[in-house]
């Protein structure tokens, strides 16, 4: 019984390794196309697609950045009087809309509202997706699509875009698509589209 | 999500697929016991030699590995209950408390251990303060009993030293472990909050942001602190230079608990709550704990046939009847259930037959009654209470807590039977008589309080009545089941009060938000030095013939009356098994908000019906977190299988041996 099972461990080991190692070769592969030079100005506004509370963590990079930004969850087309960049964080949260007291068709019909108007406006829009897969699927590719769809710009934490869904989209619409590893090295990308 | 291809590797072992294919079952079987879910259905697992069932796979391990060692159910669940606290950190953990129900077969014997957290001395410093906005701050963290609760159980119950049973836990605080999707959603909904206090964000946070899906978490401090128990036992938590640690930061962030308070925090020993449901016997959580609840409803739905009516997802007349019950069930107790040491609760009445069936007979088959759920009726059941208020220990009761008779002027003779006609064929008069307007009823309270003018506490959830929105309080806590070889059993639920407590960390330790569990006013949930706040976990084993049959329990906050009773009736009237029980759709409703809330997967011609009769209805997106995280175990009583199933809800898994 012993011997089988090192045999069959051995085994295990041998089919894992490459497997791994064309796994990673595959993972590596759904690359983003070439990120073009664009280039988005201040005052900024910042919301939600969806209410999660990811739009405070883009907020808090502003802050950080000291980018001329300004945060509104619930922003309207009015907010946008005076704007000159709209950042859309994309993610549904059930909780989020609870806080807010609204319904997911609200909040679809006000994100809908806000980005036709930036879109008369001519104001750009810059979609940051942080939430990874916690903000796929689902509700959340409802209001990852419609953010992806009208953004300038599309700049995506890696893991919310294991499936290439965002890949799919930036192709689709033509649009350029960063790709980042983590939270944290978004800071880096978004200054720079801010300098 | 990514797929994995054939590479140039695949080819060398081409040769090797036929030995793979005869060796795959045997490695699965050696080195992978614990089934983990996958997607979103519950899978059933059957073991011989004792099974447990977490929220967690490293928990579930830890209980394996303890019962391999020789370990019983109590050793076993000590030990997944230590380690839960570490790769669920959000839910439960040393900070926080709870509840176990044990069973132990040889000595034919039933125990309750309360270890929920209770009130500092100095909490009456507290009192007028805003809970809500202190929720996250060290205002809200009551005196944790997780640590005296289970040293508890395992210096009565268990065979194993102490030192034993912590090391998975140890091993997974120092390593670290992935974070899971669940862990991973609830870090990124509440950075902002984990960003608020140093330690915790050390160790949740990366650079000031939320940690990640398969990111490794290790906590440090946190196994010092479980080393520090290993080595001095409670004495090691509750005393020394791990109490000082706390008391010192907990106080530097404006908290009251002091050393005594830690001292002198003892866990409860007692019988368990004892009920029958269709010839099985109940045995669930006592005050201030929701066995009760669980009880008066079981108690409530025995006086029809549910089998013959039919399964509530397909029946609108079961569903309803259910829902009429918890409605009740959830009034009764946010109006008289609270601590029995500080006041006369009358349990004995709630938890009696004739009481159910005093309830049973006010609910109308045909309708919502009253209209709005907020103006339910808080019944009376200290006629019902043969002990009585004046019983040794018990202070008299206090008029203002329990509610009069309703407007029949006497319980248990109610002059409109709304049952008196055939239950079993009354779905086509229910139709003809549907459009009956309800009695519209106004109590004129505000929806924050109840009758007695007692205003809720957290747990009885917030009020969304007045808008269009959705309770969508968290699905908070965590239960554990297990079973050993020998036919033991352990039904364990425990909490922090809400997901990640009060957000404070002391001595790597996330401390609970217990305050927020009193109620505003009132007498009988009220905030006193000493006294444990109600709460709605109710770990339950439900015994057969005098055997231990089914072991149930889910977290939810008010969700967990309503899920742990859904699941008993799946398994006792519709003879489901456990995977079958837990993927069933759920549905919950309460007092404080006017909607009945259902999962995805009930018939839109039941959802109609429904609403004909009255209901409002919040129709969930497929299964929810929100319903809890049920982990069941079943021990068929002919063939003796045991067979467990993790809550396809939450990241869980059933294992053994």
């Amino acid at each position: 019984m012993k011997r089988v099972t090192v045999v069959c461990s051995m085994i295990m080991l041998a089919i894992a390794i490459p497997l791994a190692a064309a796994a990673q070769e595959k993972a590596d592969t759904p690359a983003a196309p070439a990120v073009a030079v664009v280039k988005f100005f201040g005052p900024i506004l910042i919301s939600s697609a969806g209410q999660s509370a990811d739009v405070k963590m883009v907020g808090m990079m502003a802050k950080r950045l000291e980018l001329d930004a300004k945060v509104e969850m619930m922003a309207k087309p009015e907010h946008l009087e005076g704007i000159k960049t709209l950042i859309v964080v994309p993610g549904f949260s059930s909780k989020g809309l609870g806080a807010a007291g609204i319904s997911q068709k609200d909040e679809m019909a006000r994100v809908v509202a806000l980005i036709d108007e930036a879109d008369r406006k001519n104001i750009p829009i810059l979609m940051v997706h942080i939430g990874g897969t916690a903000r796929r699927l689902g509700q959340s590719d409802d209001f990852n699509k419609i953010a992806a769809k009208h953004s300038k710009y599309m700049l995506v934490v890696e893991q919310g875009n294991s499936d290439g869904f965002f890949t799919k989209l930036a192709d689709e619409a033509k649009t350029p698509l960063e790709i980042v590893k983590k939270i944290p090295e978004t800071m880096q990308p978004l200054q720079k589209l801010f300098e | 999500m990514r797929k994995i291809m054939p590479g140039p590797g695949m080819r060398a072992i081409g040769s090797a697929s036929v030995i793979l294919a005869l060796c795959l079952p045997l490695f699965l079987t050696l080195f992978l016991p614990v089934s983990v879910l996958h997607g979103q259905e519950a899978e059933i697992v059957c073991r011989e030699n004792g099974i447990a069932v977490t929220s967690h796979p490293r928990a579930t391990e830890a209980a394996m590995e303890i019962m391999r060692m020789g370990g019983n159910a109590v050793d076993a669940a000590v030990a997944a209950a230590f380690a839960i606290g570490v790769v669920e950190p959000h839910a439960s953990g040393l900070g926080g408390g709870g509840g176990m129900v044990i069973h132990l077969l040889g000595e034919e014997k039933s125990y309750f251990i309360d270890y929920y957290s209770l009130a500092p001395q100095r909490v009456g410093e507290l009192v007028n303060r805003d809970r809500e906005k202190d929720r996250h701050t060290a205002l809200s963290i009551l005196v944790p009993g997780t640590v005296a609760g289970l040293t508890l159980a395992l210096e009565q119950f268990g065979t194993l030293p102490l030192a034993t049973v912590l090391k998975p836990a140890i091993r997974c605080a120092e390593e670290g472990f992935a974070i899971d999707e669940t862990l991973a959603s609830l870090v990124l909904d509440s950075a902002e909050m984990l960003g608020m206090n140093e330690a915790t964000a050390e160790v949740f946070l990366d650079m000031g942001f939320p940690r990640m899906l398969g990111d490794t978490l290790r906590q440090p401090e946190l196994a010092a602190t479980l080393s520090a128990i290993a080595g001095g036992g409670a004495a090691g938590f509750y005393e020394g230079i791990v109490a000082e640690q706390i008391i010192s930061e907990i106080s530097a962030v404006g908290g009251v608990l002091t050393l005594e308070d830690l001292k002198n925090y003892k866990a409860k020993l007692s019988e368990p709550l004892r009920g029958t449901y269709r010839e099985c016997e109940i045995l669930s959580a006592g005050l201030p704990l929701a066995g009760g609840s669980v009880i008066e409803a079981l108690n409530i739905l025995e006086n029809v046939d549910l089998r013959q009516m039919g399964h509530y997802t397909t029946s609108a007349a079961t569903l309803h009847l259910m829902a009429e019950t918890l409605k009740r069930v959830h009034s009764d107790r946010s109006a008289l259930m609270g601590d029995p040491d500080f006041t006369y609760i009358p349990v004995n009445g709630i938890i009696s037959k004739d009481y159910a069936s005093s309830r049973f007979h006010q609910i109308d088959q045909f309708s919502v009654t009253p209209r709005r759920y907020r103006d339910t009726e808080v019944g009376n059941p200290v006629r019902f209470d043969k002990a009585g208020p004046g019983k040794a220990g018990a202070a008299e009761p206090r008029n203002a807590n329990v509610d009069g008779p309703d407007d029949d002027g006497d319980f248990g003779k109610s002059t409109h039977d709304k049952w008196s006609g055939d239950i079993f064929d009354s779905f086509g008069a229910a139709k003809a008589k549907s459009a009956k307007k309800p009695r519209a009823e106004n109590s004129g309270k505000s929806s924050r309080e109840n009758k007695s003018g007692e205003k809720r506490s957290d747990e009885d959830s917030r009020d969304s009545s007045d808008k269009d929105d959705w309770n969508l309080e968290e699905a908070h806590t965590t239960h554990l089941s297990v079973v050993d070889a020998e036919g033991n059993a352990v039904s364990l639920t425990q909490t922090l009060g809400t997901f990640f407590g009060s957000t404070q960390m002391a001595a790597g330790v996330l401390m609970n938000c217990g305050m927020n569990n009193f109620s505003a006013s009132g007498k009988v949930n009220n905030v006193e030095p000493g006294k444990r706040p109600r709460s709605s976990i109710s770990p339950t084993i439900v015994l057969k013939n005098g055997v231990p049959f089914l072991v149930v329990g889910t977290p939810g906050a008010s969700r967990i009356t309503s899920t742990v009773v859904e699941l008993i009736v799946n398994l006792i009237d519709f003879d489901m098994d456990v995977a079958q029980a837990n993927n069933a759709p759920r549905f919950f409703c309460s007092k404080f908000e006017d909607f009945l809330h259902i999962e995805g997967g009930i018939a839109e011609p039941v959802r109609n019906k429904l609403e004909r009769m009255g209901h409002s209805l919040r129709v969930h997106d497929g299964i929810d977190l929100f319903f809890g995280g049920a982990h069941i175990i079943r021990i068929d009583p002919v063939t003796g299988a045991v067979c467990g199933a993790a809550d396809p809800r939450r990241s869980g898994t059933a294992g053994g041996d």
